[in-house]
């Protein structure tokens, strides 16, 4: 049942998103699967340029291998985390799906339209726009809110540049002791000749 | 164990030369009553499973669709949505009383779907022919899977598609209550239903005598397809079978 709803729902997407067909066609019967942690699945491109969920016995060409705080940077649309995602196999096939499911959008108030009608349904979609902006500053407020008190007033978060300088004095400590390492050394090699240069007076003494 | 001569009907053991005859006196007899009681034995699921078998096929506008008894005629209505006016669905069964139920449905349905009444193991379209070829809770009345099969896969075109809907080997936890499910409830809504409780005998039968996944998997790839994977549907009840000719 999962599998036909799922792929119910990839299908409608695509269709909301018809330039993907295009996209897709060309890698007609291959298949890629999502490792996301939680979620492990495996979808097939169909010749249509739609994608389904792969049946139980595929052997998948490409992989993408996403972290769950990967996945977090790539909704908070980080443009760096996008290069940090794993691709194994096929990486052509795994880059045009993965280009696919980053610039999809599911067009919410054309579903709801059907349901309610198109006013209320650009109404519901305004709402709904504002509240996730709403939510979306807030947090950004909120972050750089909490940063700032742990970085001034109660330090418990380094700042970047104190980072750096840290970083910084223990390259120059590394460095210095590494010259001192190779000062004792030099030192040992040299008090080793000098005691081999006496020995022999010794014995002449005795 | 089937001979040459040989061959299941359901736990029967029959003539090659008889089972065609059986089946077809099976299928005369529940014709009229066909989508009722599908929609009775499955609580309507089987049109689900149809339509995940067309969402799964890749068709689009334009491409040529072959049903291989298609019976009723509820897959080439859903194809023929998806192949538009540019495209074209064949409706096929060997059944005349099947057939005909299905050649109506589509034109009351002003839908324009050829129904043709033909052998699966002996199809009458040339080499390469078509886009998708499918055949739903068809393929194990036919006498020989194998030679059936390689027709299928004889006028599919090369990228073509072949998808086998059928009847298979349900997850082992609830064997028990399929089994009597399906031997003692079947029979008895075949008998109030459509009054034939010996048909949904031999539906039951010749389900359990059916090649299970993986078995199908193998005659499908000795047929000639190939990346051949499948689905399981309500637990193995049902297995959706796609592979392609390259």
């Amino acid at each position: 049942m999962f599998k036909q709803i799922s792929t119910q729902l990839l299908q409608h997407l695509i269709a909301q998103n018809s330039w993907a067909n295009e996209l897709l066609q060309p890698f007609a019967g291959k298949s890629v699967q999502l490792n996301l942690t939680l979620l492990n699945t495996s979808l097939v491109i169909l010749e249509n340029g739609s994608l389904a969920i792969a049946g139980d016995t595929n052997v998948p060409d490409a992989t993408i291998t996403i972290t769950p705080s990967l996945l977090l940077r790539l909704i908070a649309k980080d443009e760096a985390a996008k290069l940090q995602i794993k691709i194994e196999g096929d990486t052509h096939l795994a880059t045009e799906l993965a280009k696919v499911f980053s610039n999809m959008r599911w067009d919410y108030e054309d579903d709801l339209s059907k349901l309610v009608g198109d006013v209320p349904a650009y109404k519901l979609g305004e709402l709904g726009r504002h509240a996730v902006n709403t939510v979306k500053e807030t947090g950004i407020n909120l972050t750089e809110m909490l940063s700032e008190y742990w970085q001034e007033e109660k330090p418990m978060i380094a700042k970047k540049r104190h980072v750096a300088q840290f970083n910084a004095e223990v390259d120059t400590l590394r460095a210095d002791v590494e010259r001192l390492e190779k000062r004792l050394n030099k030192l040992a090699k040299t008090n080793a000749a000098e005691t081999d240069s006496i020995q022999p007076v010794k014995k002449n003494v005795q | 164990m089937t001979t040459e001569q040989n061959t299941h009907f359901g736990y029967k053991t029959v003539a090659e030369a008889e089972k065609a005859k059986k089946v077809a006196e099976v299928f005369h007899s529940v014709a009229s009553k066909y989508d009722l009681m599908n929609d009775v034995m499955s609580a309507g699921l089987h049109r689900s499973w149809k339509r995940f078998a067309v969402s799964i096929s890749g068709v689009s506008a334009g491409d040529k669709v072959l049903d291989i008894a298609g019976g009723s005629g509820d897959l080439s209505k859903l194809f023929a949505k998806e192949v538009g006016n540019n495209g074209q669905v064949i409706l096929t069964d060997i059944n005349a009383s099947m057939l005909g139920v299905g050649r109506d449905r589509m034109l009351d349905a002003g839908l324009n779907v050829p129904a043709l009444q033909c052998d699966a193991e002996k199809l009458p379209f040339p080499d390469q022919y078509f886009d998708c070829v499918i055949v739903a809770f068809g393929l194990r009345n036919m006498t020989h899977k194998d030679r059936a099969l390689a027709e299928m896969q004889r006028v599919l075109k090369v990228g073509g598609r072949l998808l086998v809907l059928e009847f298979s080997k349900v997850w082992q936890p609830l064997a028990k209550a399929y089994d009597a499910y399906s031997f003692k409830l079947l029979p008895l809504m075949g008998k109030l239903l459509a009054k034939d409780a010996e048909s949904y005998q031999y539906l039951a039968e010749s389900i359990r005598m059916h090649p299970d996944q993986e078995t199908l998997k193998q005659m499908m790839i000795d047929a000639g397809l190939s990346k051949v994977d499948y689905y399981n549907l309500a637990a193995g009840v049902v297995a959706l079978h796609k592979g392609y000719k390259t």
